[in-house]
């Protein structure tokens, strides 16, 4: 217990260490102040924007986005994912292809997707979805594979029929995975969402950090990376909250 | 007519192929044995031989090619738990269960009512000398604990046969003599039917009655051998003369 509050205290100090540096490094001169201003001025224009209602309906629309394109990635690839894993033909044919198309940089396909879209919310949504649902197809494969084949045996052998095997067995040994997959593609579903914001869009976060850059508003822009920051944090320890609560079993494989 | 069929296993000529990649492998050829009530029955034979297979088959997970598997008269053609409680190596407990859900898991399945269910599964885990241990999780027990609650979830539909896939190979050489004395005395209070498949011939002919003795792929049964020690069988009768011919003669049979 002691070492814990001692690891969480050293982390404290680093962070704030690392804050003191951010302020103090600018203000002695010992960066270009242009290039990175103090922390108490990003901050200070970080509270002004939480408050600005112009802001909010950027960020509204980021989050509609984002989620819109998280709730059709992460089912529609877990399902895809654990469907071509579960079918040996399938997995042949399809395993290897997720893997090639996981491996192209996803940012080269964004004018195509303009042109099939045009400047849309379903077009950002789209590029979302194309972002995220590789890995989590690729998680959803290592979830089926963390199945036991033991497991169902002992199932079957008491009688269960394929709901039960499903919802006992299958849910509960794939929970744990399935969690990871849930927090990849959020990270990877917020960067392609503000990759594609940046790149042509007329609102979100992502197009006013794209405009920010141009007209050089560097305090702005790293507001805009806080607000950005803060809320991926947020949500990935919302799901790493949920994977410690499997985590007492998650290590007897 | 009235013939009492309880605890009773009959196997009657089972042969299986099993067809794999295009590859065949030949793996039970005319199996047929029949098991009274009560009765400890040991299967050895080597690796490989079918055991496994065989008992896929009584547990109804599998389907012989040929012949037929009768279970309290009735043939076998899909898992019937509350006739057979079936044990595997592996304890193969859900990890994500305690100890006592674990031991429920086949109540649950028939939708038995949860205070039923609680009741059950800790007269089951005090049976297996796991009283108290109900809410340890499985990554919180030892290999023989571990093996203790996969006993007592074969056990707690109190079905008159327990069938068991080398249950203890997997535990180091003193929990596995301590495993087998409790499987003993389990049997002793609860006069189950015992089928009992270990690649160990002492093991093999300390615990059982009778021991089957099956040759090498496609597997066939070579010998019967009844094991006329007294009970209760004690750790020192393994150095006797006749404890040693028993193995002896299986020994004979299988190494070639
Ligand atoms: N589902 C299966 N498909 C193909 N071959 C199998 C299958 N199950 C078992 N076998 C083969 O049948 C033979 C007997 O296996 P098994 O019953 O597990 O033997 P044992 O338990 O005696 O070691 C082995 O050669 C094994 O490879
Ligand atoms: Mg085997």
């Amino acid at each position: 217990m002691a070492a814990r509050y001692e690891t969480a205290l050293i982390r404290l100090i680093i962070i704030a260490l690392l804050f003191g540096a951010w302020e103090f490094a600018p203000r002695a001169d010992l960066v270009n102040a242009r290039l990175l201003p103090p922390a108490s001025e990003v901050f200070t224009v970080f509270f002004g924007l939480i408050q600005d209602p112009g802001f909010h309906g950027h960020l509204a629309t980021t989050l509609q986005q984002t989620l819109t394109a998280f709730l059709i990635a992460v089912p529609v690839g877990a399902l895809l994912g654990i469907l071509i894993a579960e079918n040996r033909f399938a997995g042949e044919v399809f395993k290897p292809l997720v893997f090639f198309v996981f491996s192209i940089p996803k940012s080269i396909f964004l004018p195509m997707f303009i042109l099939a879209f045009g400047i849309s919310f379903w077009q950002k949504v789209a590029f979302g979805v194309f972002s995220t649902i590789f890995i989590v197809m690729m998680t959803a494969f290592a979830a089926v594979a963390s199945v036991r084949s033991d497991h169902i045996r002992v199932a079957r052998s008491y009688g269960a029929n394929l709901r039960q095997i499903i919802a006992r067995v299958y849910l509960p040994s794939m929970t744990p995975v399935l969690l990871e997959a849930v927090r990849l593609a959020m990270i990877f579903n917020f960067t392609g969402i503000l990759l594609a914001e940046m790149y042509a869009s007329r609102a979100g976060v992502g197009n006013l950090i794209g405009t920010w850059g141009r007209g050089f508003q560097i305090p702005q822009i790293m507001a805009g990376i806080v607000t950005v920051a803060g809320l991926s944090i947020l949500f990935n320890e919302l799901v790493r909250w949920f994977e410690r609560r499997c985590e007492h079993w998650r290590g007897d494989r | 007519m009235n013939k009492d069929v309880s605890g009773t296993i009959q196997v009657e000529g089972v042969s299986h192929t099993f067809v794999s990649n295009g590859e065949k492998t030949h793996a039970l050829d005319n199996v047929s044995f029949e098991v009274p009530k009560n009765r400890f029955v040991s299967i050895v034979g080597p690796s490989g031989c079918g055991k496994s297979s065989l008992l896929m088959m009584l547990a109804g997970l599998q389907t012989p090619d040929e012949g037929r598997i009768i279970c309290e008269g009735k043939k076998i053609t899909r898992p019937d738990p509350q006739r057979i409680g079936v044990v595997f190596q592996e304890a193969s407990l859900f990890p994500w269960l305690t100890a006592e859900k674990n031991v429920e898991f086949p109540l649950s399945l028939r939708g038995v009512k949860p205070a039923v269910r609680h009741d059950r599964a800790r007269e089951a885990l005090a049976l297996v000398g796991l009283e108290g241990f109900g809410s340890r999780y499985p990554h919180e027990l030892s290999g023989g604990m571990k093996q203790r609650v996969s006993i007592a979830r074969g056990l707690v539909q109190d079905p008159p046969i327990l069938m068991m896939d080398e249950p203890f190979a997997a535990l180091d050489e003193q929990t596995r003599t301590v495993m087998g004395d409790e499987l003993l005395r389990i049997w002793e209070q609860t006069r189950k039917t015992i089928l009992f498949v270990t690649h160990s011939l002492g093991e093999a002919v300390y615990l059982a009655d009778q021991v089957l003795v099956m040759s090498a792929r496609p597997g066939r049964i070579i010998d019967r051998i009844d094991v006329d020690l007294p009970r209760p069988r004690r750790f020192e009768m393994m150095s006797t003369q006749p404890f040693m011919e028993l193995r002896e003669r299986i020994w004979r049979q299988i190494r070639h």
